[in-house]
């Protein structure tokens, strides 16, 4: 009797139990889909809406389906310097199917370019000079080392915005207004403390004697930075790789301030200039939002599998 | 070829000295072991050897040149470490090729080197695997033939069997003193553990606190220690301390400590210096020549607090006077817990040591 009872009960509980364990994955499924949508919704409409014209793109309820797709805002990307584009041009457009080309439109893919040269310079100098640095304050002991550690991550307290004056007037100084040079200068002051400090905290977390064993072994300081620091510090580096290189690539404020002609504009000066033209076309600047995200994709997908464990460098000591 | 001087070498860590003034002479081919406590200077002072710690004073002498200032890749040291520093990037064969490649051999001679070690430490099977994928025993293998293909002047190692189990840490030990003996070369090994120290050394360096306390072979520093610290230091268990009082009274020599009374052998009282006062008495616990039925002279009596029988022997743990006491006797003694013991002492092996400064008082 008392046996039944207790199989009875066992049995309740397991189906409970199984009840619970489908509803925690339905809630953990809906969650998941809540914030999919959340995140990649903004993306999804961009990509739509950059292969629809101007009359659909502000239709309601907005086509998630384009009704009649179009590729006329990446023909007019790639092909924009052919057209002549000009307000009598465009005043013969017909606005509600949307035919508007922003004057500037042919120095998207120059901005593009120059954002490119930016950007991979600053990843180059950032780990020419933030590698070394890093590894001297790991690894070798010298008097001031935690004093410049603190100082570099004291200039990442300071916001941006307040450094644009002095910037512009070193900048100025040195006679590099208007040239992309500028931007790397710029941008490096602000990437390499994050870059040294990443990589700092990756270098400690790997033993002393690593590194006394490759200087008994043969290696000078640089030999055993060189064979054995960086193939183990592989997953920061990626992190600092993509830092520097987003960071660059997506930077408004200062190339705002330095840059003037399509000669050194980056990319986001280029599309924030569609924005400010005399009329707009919101799926031109879609169009070119996507060209503007292609890169730092790319990127991504090639270093995934290191990004999160060199995001969370040196978070957890080992 | 190596031969090693130290010229009053110190290092300084801030207002900390970790060495201080250190005179050492390590002779060309022999074993030395370093050996002392945590913290005591021993690991400061095989950097300074390998080059991997700047002096603060001192000269640093290796066949007659001073090499203060020459960075580790120009020194012919090998080292293995505690941790194994192991590249885990890096394939077993790799890990052992690095120096050599780093040092330029050609690809051929490479290769026969590490062969020949493989084979020695018999890891000929592991040559492709990671580190990661070795066990401790294996590693530790791997860290011995990295060092060894170098064919290195001086070998450097920093406490090697620590993170191994006990029995593997004995048969390696037979492992690395054979591998002095056909390697020829200079040994300078660092360890904590005495035991090591006693099986492995030519000659021991004990240290505490970045001073040496002794230099000497295994047996000078067993029989002979210089000082509390010393006779503490070696032997398991460790050393027993009485205090006493030391008495000539003409031709012979006293010692009193509590209820144990013994006349020092002529031979072993012509050694003192000075030959009376406040002493503490040392007695191995081997240094027992059996039990006794009745008191006398040299008979220390106490009562059993713990039997530790240790296979061939065992141990007691005896209460004499305010304190524990170890000696080591037949195991054939049926003795039990609470029982009260007579032990005869061999009086020609005590250890006398001023209690003020703690000194031996042998000279």
């Amino acid at each position: 009797m008392i046996g039944a009872t207790g199989i009875g009960r066992g049995a309740r509980y397991r189906r409970r139990s199984r009840l619970q364990d489908w509803g925690h994955r339905l809630v953990l499924l809906v969650g998941s889909l809540l914030v999919l949508a959340y995140a990649l919704g903004p993306v999804v409409w961009l990509a739509v809406s950059s292969v629809q014209d101007e009359r659909e793109i502000v239709s309601v309820p907005p086509h998630w389906i384009p009704e009649r797709p179009t590729l006329q805002n990446y023909r007019a990307i790639f092909f924009a310097g052919e057209k002549e584009v000009t307000y009598a041009t465009r005043r013969k457009g017909d606005p509600s199917t949307g035919g508007y080309i922003p004057s500037t439109a042919d120095s998207l893919l120059p901005g593009m370019w120059n954002s490119l040269k930016v950007a991979l310079a600053v990843v180059l100098l950032n780990l020419i000079v933030g590698v070394p640095a890093a590894y001297a304050i790991a690894k070798i002991r010298f008097w001031g080392r935690s004093a410049s550690i603190y100082f570099m991550l004291a200039t990442r307290v300071i916001p941006d915005i307040a450094l644009v004056v002095p910037f512009f007037l070193i900048i100025k100084k040195l006679g590099l207004i208007d040239d992309i040079l500028s931007l790397v200068v710029t941008y490096l002051a602000v990437t390499v403390p994050f870059t040294v400090f990443v990589l700092v905290s990756y270098f400690e977390s790997l033993p002393d004697e690593l590194d006394k064993a490759a200087r008994v072994d043969g290696c000078s300081r640089l030999q055993a930075l060189l064979q054995i620091f960086l193939p183990l510090a592989l997953p920061a580096l990626v992190a600092v790789v993509l830092f520097a290189f987003l960071a660059s690539w997506n930077e408004f404020l200062l190339a705002l301030m330095f840059t003037q002609t399509p000669a050194s504009q980056t990319l986001p000066i280029v599309v924030a200039s569609f924005a400010s033209d005399f009329t707009i076309s919101f799926s031109f600047i879609n169009a070119a939002g996507i060209v503007a995200v292609v890169p730092p994709v790319i990127l991504a997908l090639l270093f995934e599998r290191y990004i999160i464990s060199g995001l969370t460098a040196g978070a957890v000591k080992g | 070829m190596a031969h090693i001087l130290f010229d009053k070498v110190s290092k300084r860590y801030g207002s900390v000295t970790a060495v201080d003034r250190l005179e050492l002479e390590i002779r060309d081919r022999e074993f030395l072991v370093l050996l002392g406590p945590s913290g005591c200077g021993k690991t400061t002072t095989l950097n300074m050897i390998a080059g991997l710690e700047e002096l603060s004073e001192g000269d640093i002498y290796f066949d007659g040149q001073i090499v203060n200032f020459m960075p580790p890749h120009k020194r012919d040291v090998a080292m293995v470490f505690q941790s194994y520093a192991l590249y885990p990037h890096k394939t077993v064969r790799d890990n052992i090729a690095f120096g050599l490649k780093m040092r330029r051999y050609d690809r051929a001679e490479i290769g026969r080197r590490v062969e020949d070690a493989a084979e020695r430490l018999r890891i000929t099977h592991l040559l492709d695997r990671r580190p990661q994928a070795l066990s401790g025993g294996q590693r530790q293998r791997v860290a011995l033939g990295r060092a060894m293909v170098r064919q290195p002047a001086v070998f450097l190692m920093d406490e090697p069997l620590s993170n191994l189990d006990a029995a593997l840490r004995v048969s390696m030990r037979a492992e690395i003193k054979e591998l002095h003996r056909t390697m020829r070369t200079t040994f300078v090994y660092v360890t904590h553990d005495q035991a090591e120290a006693l099986t492995l050394a030519d000659r021991i360096v004990v240290m505490r606190d970045g001073v040496v306390q002794q230099i000497g072979t295994p047996d000078e520093i067993y029989e002979h220690p210089c000082n509390v610290f010393v006779a503490s230091f070696l032997g398991s268990p460790p050393i027993n301390y009485l205090e006493g009082v030391l008495e000539t009274d003409g031709a012979a020599t006293r010692i009193h400590a509590g209820s144990f009374a013994a006349t020092l052998p002529p031979e072993a009282a012509a050694r003192l210096s000075p030959p009376s006062g406040e002493v503490v008495l040392g007695i191995r616990p081997e240094d027992v020549t059996g039990l006794v039925a009745e008191g006398g002279d040299a008979i220390i009596t106490g009562r059993v607090r713990t039997v530790l029988p240790v296979g061939s022997d065992q141990y007691l743990e005896l209460r004499v006077g305010a304190v524990d006491c170890f000696f080591r006797v037949d195991k054939g003694a049926r003795l039990a817990t609470g029982d009260e013991v007579r032990l005869g002492i061999d009086c020609a092996r005590l250890h006398l040591f001023d209690k003020a400064t703690g000194r031996s008082l042998m000279r």
